[in-house]
């Protein structure tokens, strides 16, 4: 069993250095809020928003949870997870988006 | 039998076919079906959110200075978090009632800033869990993260009260401080994803 071969979890600095770099995503966030009130950037400020989220989501998985140190099995559960809810509630939303609007 | 030792498993052996600890196994599918529960209940909002028609909508409340602190403060809880895990595996005992009980207090404010929120929402603009369908569908999806906040909070209190009454967190009860933190994470990571589809996007559409 090949289980000794995964890297070292971060140090107590990396952690801290991945939660400064955690914040700093957050405070971006925030700001764009604001730019988006003033400028209106409209379907940008979305795009900008659900990749600064997925970005802070991939860190939290990978270093906090370990995902990125753990075996390719635990991997998979979690994937197949995230991959069904977003597979299923992509559908529902384009399909009921749809009615929705017709049904307006 | 496989028996494996993996570096952050405390020592104790894993004595499962697939090299994983049967419970960190059972963690881990549970996180990944918390997605499709937590999925339901945003999709939920979002097809609300999108109608028309409703006497009042959470986003023309929301006040995204106030939430976006509480956002940063369950951020920090996951560093705590992690802290407390890695004082565990050095078996820094007093370290790790410290982060653990460090995680419980932000977690605890986090959650006073929602009943905060909620209490601002009722008295201030009348916009009541039955108000209208969007409400509704707002205080289910954040009302039910708070609760699994809330479960975080006292499976923490109860491993910082095992640690301070009963000795110190043994080895078994280190691989326990790894499951919270897992949960933990992932209450943080559901957040992330609702603090940017419900708060923030939604929000710019006012």
């Amino acid at each position: 069993m090949a289980s000794d071969t995964h890297p070292p979890h971060p140090s107590i600095r990396q952690y801290w250095r991945i939660a400064a770099l955690l914040a700093v995503l957050t405070a971006i966030e925030v700001a764009l809020f604001y730019i988006d009130n003033a400028l209106e950037l409209g379907a940008v400020n979305v795009a900008l928003l659900l990749i600064l989220a997925v970005l802070k989501f991939v860190i939290v998985v990978g270093w906090y949870m370990h995902l990125r140190f753990e075996r390719p099995l635990l991997n998979r559960f979690f994937a197949a997870g995230l991959i069904m809810a977003l597979g299923l509630y992509g559908v529902v939303l384009a399909a009921m988006g749809i009615l929705a609007i017709r049904g307006n | 039998m496989a028996e494996a030792v993996h570096p952050e498993s405390h020592g104790h052996a894993e004595h499962e076919s697939t090299g994983v600890d049967s419970r960190k196994l059972g963690m881990w599918l549970f996180l990944s079906s918390e997605f499709l529960f937590f999925g339901a209940l945003i999709t939920n909002y979002l097809l609300y959110s999108n109608r028309t028609g409703f006497n009042i909508y959470p986003r023309e409340v929301y006040d995204i200075p106030f939430t976006s602190v509480s956002s940063f403060v369950l951020l920090m809880s996951s560093l705590t978090m992690v802290l407390a895990h890695n004082a565990v595996s050095r078996d820094d005992q007093p370290q790790a009632r410290t982060w653990l009980f460090a995680t419980a207090a932000l977690g605890s404010v986090f959650l006073a800033g929602q009943v905060f929120e909620f209490t601002e929402f009722i008295v201030h603009y009348d916009m009541k869990l039955t108000t209208n369908p969007v409400a509704s569908a707002f205080y289910v999806l954040t009302g039910f993260h708070g609760l699994h906040v809330a479960i975080g909070v006292f499976m923490l209190l109860s491993l910082w009260g095992i640690s301070r009454f009963k000795g110190r967190l043994s080895e078994e009860k280190g691989m326990n401080v790894e499951m919270v933190g897992l949960y933990w994470h992932f209450v943080d990571i559901i957040w992330i994803v609702i603090f940017t589809v419900v708060y923030l996007i939604d929000a710019a559409r006012v």
